[in-house]
């Protein structure tokens, strides 16, 4: 058997594997350890799966996953999404939607200290949606933005998939981050402008809540001021060299901590918990890069990326209808296993065709970060609205219903960054050419 | 076997306490460096003490996020055969892992040996890599365990749960 057939197989296997039950990441090691061993030989896959790992847990660089999920755990914990959403509240409240946008305002205030899709879904499915019920808002509504707004935490800055993706493809997380404000800004745009419309057409699904003096509205902004100071000085930091993105973390994280600890709204047990969480997640994520380093491993060996990359070149169909593809692959792929396991496994094979085709590296990224959005509220597995529905107990279908109609701006979105990829590729260009 | 579970579940609870300390103390140490450096005065050899108490951080919490079954996998299929189908399944992914995580574990710890017989340093502070090598094969070794709990608590019927 040649090395591509067993490659194939491999892959197969992987995917054969994780539908026994198995962890995605125990399998991935598994098939990576067997394939090496059948390729090369037993001692070297043995010493091939032990060095990958251990190089991956002990390695300064993945340190910073651990340190950005805790920041957004600590902000998770400690009400800082709840004061965000009163802010965006007394300024947009009173008109029909306002509530809706609120959460969309407050949600993209949140995604700046905090980078997992499924903690932003979760915090405001508390936070937002008793407030939406309230005033009578349609549960399509309520629950289908609130399952929405998490996606902005795949694109706006500090996005874990940002960061795993830059470490795979060995591209600057600085850039990345830079990349993902524009297009996670613009389809935060689209989703307060999907709620006007809704709303304008049919005021009883969005009722007006009540108008806020001027006086609650200044009140309520240093929460933002102090928010965005914190978003800014890591993200200027990270542009100017000055921090790593662990250091950019550490500062954010302690910046956050400090800031809860001295208002009392966090106690030792709660940072006890977020700590606990984050470490959970964060192992969730190592193991699974470590999984894909050991078969990245099995998998170069057997040149499939390479023949892939020069198959895909000699297609006869134009580049972006390539493209187009690809990103429906990992929206299928993603549909099926967990969008942030598929990209792991699905990056490694792809990159190196997409850099052929001469597409951008950080575009690229931001592409499949729009993937990401789309396929973490689209059946079969949309982490999303599970979420949601296990905290409002509101039937999946409703969810999914509210869903669709944000879901148009997401794509129209992904439809505007191909034809104009500047959208992503200006900020990292000017600040860090 | 309630007691032997009970010491397991204790065991990976106090390694998630150690990994909790160390990456609290990653935390602390990095932004004292990065006040210092501000201040002109940095912290030398922080990197390569991030690094390793990282390896302490994600090697200690291995064993819990296994216990709470906190990777992801999926039952759906496995969900729709019989009671005692899945459980043969789970079984078998379980005793699967076992074996994978105790050669792991062995080979880890053979990188720690050569470690230590060729007395490798970290290049600034010239601390022993060896120690975190043992710390993440013993790592490695516990979550083997844990996945030995698997089996007991299948039979006892009292696993699932976990990230989907």
């Amino acid at each position: 058997m040649n090395e591509v057939i067993s490659g194939c197989i491999g892959l197969a296997a992987v995917l054969v594997l994780f539908l026994t039950g198995i962890e995605l990441a125990f399998s991935m090691l598994l098939v990576g350890f067997l394939g090496f061993a059948y390729l090369t030989s037993f001692e070297a896959a043995m010493h091939l799966v032990a060095k990958d790992l251990f190089e991956v847990f002990a390695s300064y660089g993945y340190t910073v996953f651990p340190i950005f999920i805790l920041m957004g755990q600590i902000a998770f914990n400690s009400g800082i999404a709840k004061r965000l959403y009163d802010s965006a509240y007394t300024f947009i409240g009173h008109i029909p939607g306002g509530l809706a946008m609120a959460t969309v305002g407050g949600a993209t205030a949140f995604k700046a200290l905090c980078g997992s899709a499924a903690a932003t879904a979760a915090t405001f499915a508390s936070v937002a949606i008793p407030e939406m019920d309230r005033y009578h808002y349609s549960k399509k509504i309520s629950t289908g933005i609130v399952a929405t707004v998490g996606t902005l935490g795949c694109m706006i800055p500090p996005s874990v998939f940002l960061i795993i993706f830059g470490i795979i493809t060995e591209q600057s997380i600085g850039k990345l981050f830079l990349a993902g404000i524009i297009p996670g800004l613009f389809i935060a745009v689209t989703f307060l402008a999907t709620i006007y419309v809704w709303g304008r057409k049919n005021p009883a699904l969005a009722p007006a809540g009540e108008r806020s003096t001027w006086r609650a509205r200044f009140l309520s902004l240093p929460e933002v001021v102090v928010v965005l100071a914190i978003f800014v000085l890591m993200i200027v930091g990270l542009m100017r060299g000055f921090f790593t993105p662990t250091e950019a973390g550490s500062v954010g994280t302690a910046a956050v901590a400090l800031l809860v600890l001295l208002r009392r709204q966090l106690k030792f047990r709660g940072y006890v918990k977020a700590v606990s969480d984050s470490m959970r997640t964060a192992c969730m994520m190592l193991m699974l890069i470590g999984g894909s380093a050991v078969l990245g491993h099995f998998i170069a060996i057997t040149n499939i990326p390479q023949i892939m990359a020069d198959w895909v070149v000699a297609l006869p169909l134009n580049r972006n209808i390539i493209m187009v593809i690809i990103c429906l692959i990992y929206i299928l792929g993603g549909s099926f296993i967990d969008d942030l396991a598929f990209m792991i496994l699905a990056t490694p094979i792809f990159f190196p065709a997409v850099l052929k085709l001469g597409f951008d590296p950080i575009w690229f990224c931001i592409m499949i970060g729009v993937t990401q959005m789309i396929g973490v509220v689209i059946p079969p597995v949309a982490i999303n609205v599970f979420i949601v529905t296990n905290i409002t107990k509101v039937p999946m279908s409703v969810i999914y219903s509210g869903v669709y109609p944000f879901l148009a701006g997401i794509i129209l979105f992904g439809a505007l960054l191909f034809l104009f990829p500047q959208l992503a590729l200006f900020l990292p260009h000017y600040f860090m050419p | 076997m309630k007691a032997f579970l009970h010491t397991i579940h204790r065991i990976t609870i106090y390694m998630n306490v150690i990994a909790g300390v160390a990456l609290t103390f990653i935390i602390l140490l990095t932004v004292c460096d990065v006040v210092l450096r501000a201040l002109g005065s940095p912290i030398s050899g922080v990197y390569e003490i991030v690094a390793m108490a990282g390896g302490i951080v994600i090697g200690f919490v291995t064993p819990f996020t296994s216990w709470v079954r906190g990777h992801i996998f999926m039952d759906f299929v496995i969900e729709r055969l019989s009671r005692g189908a899945k459980s043969a399944f789970d079984i078998a992914t379980r005793c699967v892992g076992i074996a994978l995580f105790l050669m792991i574990s062995w080979n880890v710890f053979k990188i720690g040996k050569n470690l230590h017989s060729v007395d490798e340093v970290t290049p600034t502070l010239e601390l022993p890599l060896y120690p975190i090598a043992y710390g993440v094969a013993f790592c490695f070794f516990v979550l083997s365990v844990v996945l030995f709990c698997d089996i007991l608590k299948i039979t006892g019927g009292s696993f699932g749960g976990g990230h989907e």
